[in-house]
């Protein structure tokens, strides 16, 4: 199966994924997604705001993990401020937030799996030291 | 410098906060062991790059699956390290080709 685009056909929300979400996240509607043509996708979505300066970058991890249960961001800013520095560099040079401290490998199936935040969960340093490999998501202690 | 196929080489990467610590150990095993290392940039330097890919088998196996910095190769043993909690003494170990 392959992933493709959704539109609620209240509020114009555009899904992208296997499955329709059952209740609009936007509007909160039922059942109100039917499939939607990729050339429409870009005429219904709004350009929003690049996330594009360092400040923006660290913002959005302080939202994504302010919203999530088991993670919080490292508390060294410099070290913070530095990777912001290199997934900016790498968006720059390659076009994606690639992970500062792992490298492409040329398969883009795989290097999708790089954009930070990636899914650190499933790292052994995850597991074995409790963080992300660059250290930048921590376990949140309980 | 040491030739193609005899080097020790860090594959390091600029914005990496753990090369950034690991490198005074670096130092240390290059001036306690007389040697020198290739510090070889991976995000800014695409040959670099491809070389890291190339002995790609081998780093990703002592990075627990994925190609990560920072890494060391031997290219003489073809043994890898991986990360920056790697004590001097297992440096060693890994540059003298033991
Ligand atoms: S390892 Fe950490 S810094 Fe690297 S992509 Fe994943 S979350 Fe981002
Ligand atoms: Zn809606």
């Amino acid at each position: 199966m392959q992933k493709t685009f959704w539109r609620c056909h209240v509020c114009n929300d555009i899904h992208y994924g296997l499955r329709p979400p059952e209740v609009c996240p936007t509007c909160g509607a039922k059942n109100a997604f039917a499939r939607c043509d990729p050339a429409e996708v870009g005429k219904v979505q709004q350009p929003t705001e690049a996330i594009d300066t360092e400040e923006k970058v660290i913002q959005v991890w302080k939202e994504f993990a302010a919203s999530n249960p088991i993670c919080r961001l490292a508390e060294d800013e410099n070290e913070v401020r530095m990777l912001a520095g290199g997934v900016l560099e790498n968006m720059r040079n390659r076009g994606l937030k690639y992970c500062p401290c792992r490298i492409t490998s040329g398969n883009l199936e795989k290097d999708l799996l790089l954009i930070c935040p990636c899914n650190f969960v499933r790292q052994k340093n995850w597991t074995e030291l409790g963080e992300c490999w660059c250290g930048l998501f921590k376990k949140k202690e309980d | 410098m040491a030739e193609k196929g005899d080097r020790l080489i860090w594959f390091w990467g600029r914005e990496c906060p753990h090369c950034k610590q690991i490198r005074p150990t670096v130092e240390r095993l290059e001036s306690e062991m007389n040697i020198k290392l290739d510090h070889l940039e991976v995000w800014h330097d695409m040959n670099n790059q491809k070389l890291m890919q190339e002995y790609g088998d081998k780093i990703s196996e002592a990075c627990g699956g994925e190609l990560g910095v920072p890494a060391f190769y031997n290219e003489r043993t073809g043994k890898a390290l991986c990360g920056y909690r790697i004590p001097l003494e297992k440096f060693k170990e890994w540059a003298s080709g033991k």
